[in-house]
């Protein structure tokens, strides 16, 4: 008899203790590394402060930095060319992996060789992807510039990394390229949960194969469309590997996103307290973006 | 019949172009890599190495400490999973199986963290890593990873727990195991390819990190990653790309081979949450 009474697993006080138990190291880990962490960076960004000493104490409580960040034209630039960086890249990105994800969908020899191949470049590190296309775009012997010049659409050869487009321009292939593949992966995951006998149904109403993109296939992917596209979005909005190691923000801060220049207030610049207060404005995007993937993917939490 | 075939003749020009396409920069990175100091200024440019300098790897292994970087690397990610795995494991089983006060907002506060700009954290983690006196050790790194993995991992193997029968472990009870021992005598077992395809989703996260690593290890040459090491050599060898590309081949390869040999359970995990 006491056997079961221990067994019972609905019984409220065991269950809780344990699994209050279980999740007590998470909770220490994470406050200390996550939670501590982005309480000081909030608190910092109130001070006026180059680099801080955590183990004095606090300068005191300001607003100067949000103030001196909102009247600077290299926020609003940097803001600027992060929003051009993330649609422009979502929306190849999203062309590039449904593209591929309905081209390997297809039934045909081969088909897992080709869905290994075409989700390859997630496997590469964004600073090897960065090797790749720096190389392939150099300026002097880089193959970007012979085929451009082999098709006639310049007389001579560009110099990708000195000229501010060209070099966003860039940073955008080298993006694409390695952001594509996990939307194709997330899209063929969708198109394989949707049930064949729709399209059978299809078929048999005549449906050709334009419709059924239109009105079975799209609208089945929607949800995952959804999830996929905030989490590419929030992949170019944060990514500071590629465009560091690539151009550094340049040239003429064309490539500076808000993560780049958090980056070089904070650790070029030494300004940690204003690098801070940038810092805070992107975790509040980042916030906000998160909500909303709650909100499309509510089975997910 | 006869209609059908040029459809899938085109299906497979199609799909052949776009791997190849796709593929190309990679295939473009081992041509540089094996190419000649000569092939490489050469226009139009060699595209198949007529004398492939397999020695490249050998000679840029010799004059640079590649095989520290990696070594420092796996360190890194060792440590990083391992910790993170010990946490998560346990919150995981708990957020999946147990009502716990407070669980849900822990669970939003975790899948928050996901999104969070390494950028962000990067300063806060640098006064406490200075503070403390880890700036240029392992150890920063490792904590400083495990920010990234802890959400991740504890969220995949939320998802695998889920998918478990509780049943499992009420049988086990039955034969007299306590909670505990349930979860560890019967659902860890069982979770075993869960478990390993979240070890490796955390080893790639840990591997692929440049900007902790910039961060707090620049000033330590001996604690360098591959990817802080791969980043050096673009900044000062403009000239040499073969050797660059080489070395860059070798520190994608641990990545690479994990996903063509176990592509399967890698993309099972990332798919996992968008499915359902």
């Amino acid at each position: 008899m006491s056997r079961s009474a221990f067994l019972d697993l609905a019984r409220p006080s065991r269950r809780h203790w344990l699994g209050y138990l279980l999740l007590l190291p998470a909770v220490l880990l994470i406050g200390l590394i996550i939670a501590y962490p982005l309480f000081v960076s909030v608190d910092l960004s109130f001070q006026n402060v180059g680099i801080p000493r955590l183990d004095q104490p606090r300068r005191p409580f300001t607003t100067m930095n949000y103030e001196r960040l909102f009247t600077s034209p290299e926020f609003w630039n940097a803001s600027w060319t992060t929003l051009k960086l993330v649609v422009i890249v979502s929306f190849f990105c999203f062309l590039l992996g449904l593209g591929t994800a309905l081209l390997v969908n297809n039934r045909f020899k081969g088909q897992s060789l080709a869905r290994l191949l075409v989700a390859l470049p997630w496997a590469v590190p964004e600073v090897v992807a960065v090797v790749v296309f720096a190389w392939i775009f150099d300026s002097s012997f880089g193959l970007m510039n012979w085929v451009f010049i082999r098709l006639g659409l310049v007389d001579t050869t560009i110099s990708w990394f000195s000229s501010p487009e060209a070099a966003f321009a860039v940073v955008c292939v080298t993006m694409v390229w390695k952001g594509y593949p996990f939307v194709s992966i997330m899209m063929l995951a969708g198109l394989q949960s949707i049930p064949e006998d729709f399209y059978n149904a299809a078929r048999v109403d005549g449906a050709n194969a334009w419709q059924r993109l239109i009105n079975i296939t799209l609208p089945s992917l929607m949800p995952v469309l959804g999830v996929t596209l905030i989490l590419v979005m929030l992949w170019v909005f944060r990514d500071f590997s590629i465009i560091y190691v690539m151009t550094g923000g340049g040239p003429l801060k064309a490539t500076q996103t808000l993560s780049i220049m958090t980056y070089e207030q904070a650790f070029g610049f030494f300004k940690m307290g204003y690098a801070s207060a940038i810092g805070v404005v992107t975790l509040i995007v980042c916030v906000i973006a998160s909500r909303l993937l709650m909100g499309r993917a509510p089975e997910n939490i | 019949m006869k209609r059908k075939l040029p459809a899938a003749a085109l299906l497979y020009v199609t799909v052949i172009v776009t791997c190849a396409l796709l593929v190309f920069p990679i295939y473009w990175l081992i041509v540089t890599a094996l190419a000649t100091p000569a092939e490489l200024r050469a226009l139009p440019p060699t595209f198949w190495p007529t004398a492939p300098r397999w020695g490249v790897f050998a000679e840029i292994i010799e004059q640079r400490p590649i095989l520290l970087w990696l070594g420092n690397s796996v360190l890194a990610a060792a440590g990083a999973v391992t910790l993170s795995m010990l946490v998560s494991v346990l919150a995981g089983y708990s957020l999946s199986r147990f009502k716990v006060r407070g669980g849900q907002s822990l669970g939003l506060f975790i899948l928050t963290a996901k999104m969070l700009p390494a950028t962000l954290l990067v300063i806060p983690l640098f006064g406490i890593f200075r503070m403390t006196g880890m700036i240029g050790s392992l150890w920063s790194i490792i904590l400083a990873h495990a920010t990234l993995i802890v959400p991740f991992t504890t969220w995949m193997l939320k998802g695998y727990f889920d998918t478990i029968p509780r049943e499992l472990e009420q049988a086990a009870m039955v034969d007299g195991c306590s909670p505990l021992g349930a979860m560890v005598r019967v659902i860890l077992p069982v979770s075993a390819p869960g478990l390993a395809a979240t070890a490796l989703y955390g080893f790639v996260l840990s591997w692929s990190d440049y900007a902790y690593a910039r961060t707090f290890l620049t000033n330590a040459q001996t604690n360098w990653t591959a990817n802080l090491g791969l980043t050096t050599m673009k900044g000062e060898y403009v000239s040499n790309w073969a050797d660059i590309s080489a070395a860059a081949l070798i520190v994608a390869l641990p990545v690479l081979l994990i996903y063509l040999f176990l592509e399967r359970y890698l993309v099972g995990g990332l798919t996992a949450g968008a499915e359902k």
